[in-house]
């Protein structure tokens, strides 16, 4: 089970902590803000080493209040630091949505591109057993804010180089870390690697359908592709890793060979990140029919009730169940 | 008899962990309820104690080394000079006692 001499197996939370270390070290300006986040090493134990490394300066704890971490992050980048805030739940990332959408979001188009403001948000997403207020999936949401761009990694290589990528982009970035990959491991590459956004990555190869999904979602398509290769479905996974940009080219390519789309998400469909996967390649693709089909969070507030959880939220089942439906 | 020493389980939302210190050396006896090996999870420790006597015959996942739940990680025997197998699967599991903090 040991990885192969090129490579290293670790934990999702070391991928993030060593993009933080890393880029800490090469750029002095950046400093995090974020509950917990200092001796404790963050509520995922993602910070871990990085209060004894860098200090109280730059790795700096702060009260529960998310609009004013968030307002203070893009005060300091706009300021001529760079700042990664850490928001534990992303269902309070709507407390901070104002100096993230109307600030940081805009900063540039408004100064004429004097003011940029290099900020990470990176905002922790997902159901695990927390009830209504901290389990919600709202990237959708931000997906149609001009000048944010928006992340959502499935693996620890992925989360290393997006978040490496966000750490060094001009402007700000909301980075979806779902709390579901924090027990799941992955290889990352000896050497360092960033991932550009707007470059979706093909998990499995496949020619009868299209899944594209995001985040935790894609072992879940992943999972459900196993079940329908057992009945001689040939499922392609499209693991998006970048919402805004979209990457629209690898979607169309897909779709133009299977023919039919499937959109898996944790969010709500309405108006969801599958809404705009399936308008933007019915665009692309130039009036040429495919089939599509949303699987999505049943339209209900998630319960912290275990068995009404897990109703609520899409699974491999239910990715199965959209896929030969969609093919019959 | 040889048995394997296997990652035990269930442990919450844990598929796979990593071996973070063996503190028994192959070759090496043991008493039930000595510390064998420390395991490490996304965010816990999970201390693994041996339920049983007997001796170390056989690492077959070192310090740094990544398992899945089930799967084994030593082979245990109740003397020294038992030859060992190629693998561990079809050896039945020494029973163990652990505690995940």
């Amino acid at each position: 089970m040991s990885g192969s001499a090129a490579a290293t197996r670790v934990y999702f939370r070391e991928a993030i902590a060593r993009a933080l270390s890393e880029e800490m070290a090469r750029d002095p300006a950046l400093v995090l803000f974020g509950q917990d986040i200092g001796r404790f090493g963050g509520a995922y134990r993602e910070f871990t080493g990085l209060f004894e490394r860098y200090g109280a300066q730059r790795v700096r704890d702060t009260p529960v209040a998310e609009a004013a971490m968030i307002g203070v992050g893009v005060g300091a980048a706009a300021a001529g630091l760079r700042a990664l805030v850490s928001i534990t739940y992303m269902d309070f990332l709507m407390l901070g949505l104002d100096p993230l959408v109307n600030y940081a979001a805009k900063a540039r188009y408004k100064t004429g591109g004097q003011l940029r403001v290099p900020l990470v948000v990176k905002a922790t997403a997902g159901a695990r057993g927390q009830g209504v207020a901290h389990s919600q999936c709202i990237e959708a949401w931000l997906m149609s804010v001009p000048g944010l761009v928006v992340v959502a990694p499935a693996t620890a290589a992925d989360a290393y180089g997006l978040l490496k990528s966000a750490l060094r982009h001009d402007g700000p970035v909301l980075f979806v870390d779902h709390k579901r990959l924090y027990p799941t491991a992955g290889e990352l590459p000896a050497e360092e690697t960033l991932v550009p956004f707007g470059r979706a990555r093909i998990a499995r190869g496949g020619s009868d359908v299209t899944i594209a999904a995001h985040a935790y979602t894609v072992r879940v398509a992943l999972a459900a592709a196993e079940e329908l290769a057992r009945e001689g479905v040939d499922c392609e996974v499209i693991d998006l890793r970048s919402l805004a940009p979209l990457d629209v080219d690898t979607l169309v390519m897909s779709v133009a060979r299977t023919g039919a789309l499937v959109t898996v998400e944790e969010g709500q469909a309405t108006c969801g990140v599958g809404v705009e996967v399936a308008a933007r390649v019915r665009e692309a693709r130039d009036g040429e029919p495919f089939r599509v089909a949303r699987v999505a969070a049943l339209p209900a507030p998630v319960s912290s009730n275990p068995v009404l959880e897990a109703a609520c939220l899409p699974d491999a089942a239910r990715v199965g169940a959209a896929v030969r439906a969609l093919l019959s | 008899m040889l048995y394997q020493l296997a990652v035990p389980g269930p442990i919450d939302d844990v598929e796979e962990l990593r071996v973070l210190e063996w503190h028994v050396a192959p070759g090496q006896s043991f008493a039930a309820g000595d510390l064998v090996v420390e395991l490490e999870t996304h965010k816990a420790v999970v201390e693994v104690r041996a339920a049983r006597a007997g001796i170390l015959r056989s690492v077959l996942a070192p310090a740094g080394d990544w398992q899945r739940l089930g799967r084994p990680l030593a082979i245990v025997g109740d003397d020294s000079d038992e030859p060992l197998p190629a693998q561990a699967d079809d050896l039945a599991a020494m029973l163990v006692e652990f505690e995940v903090t």
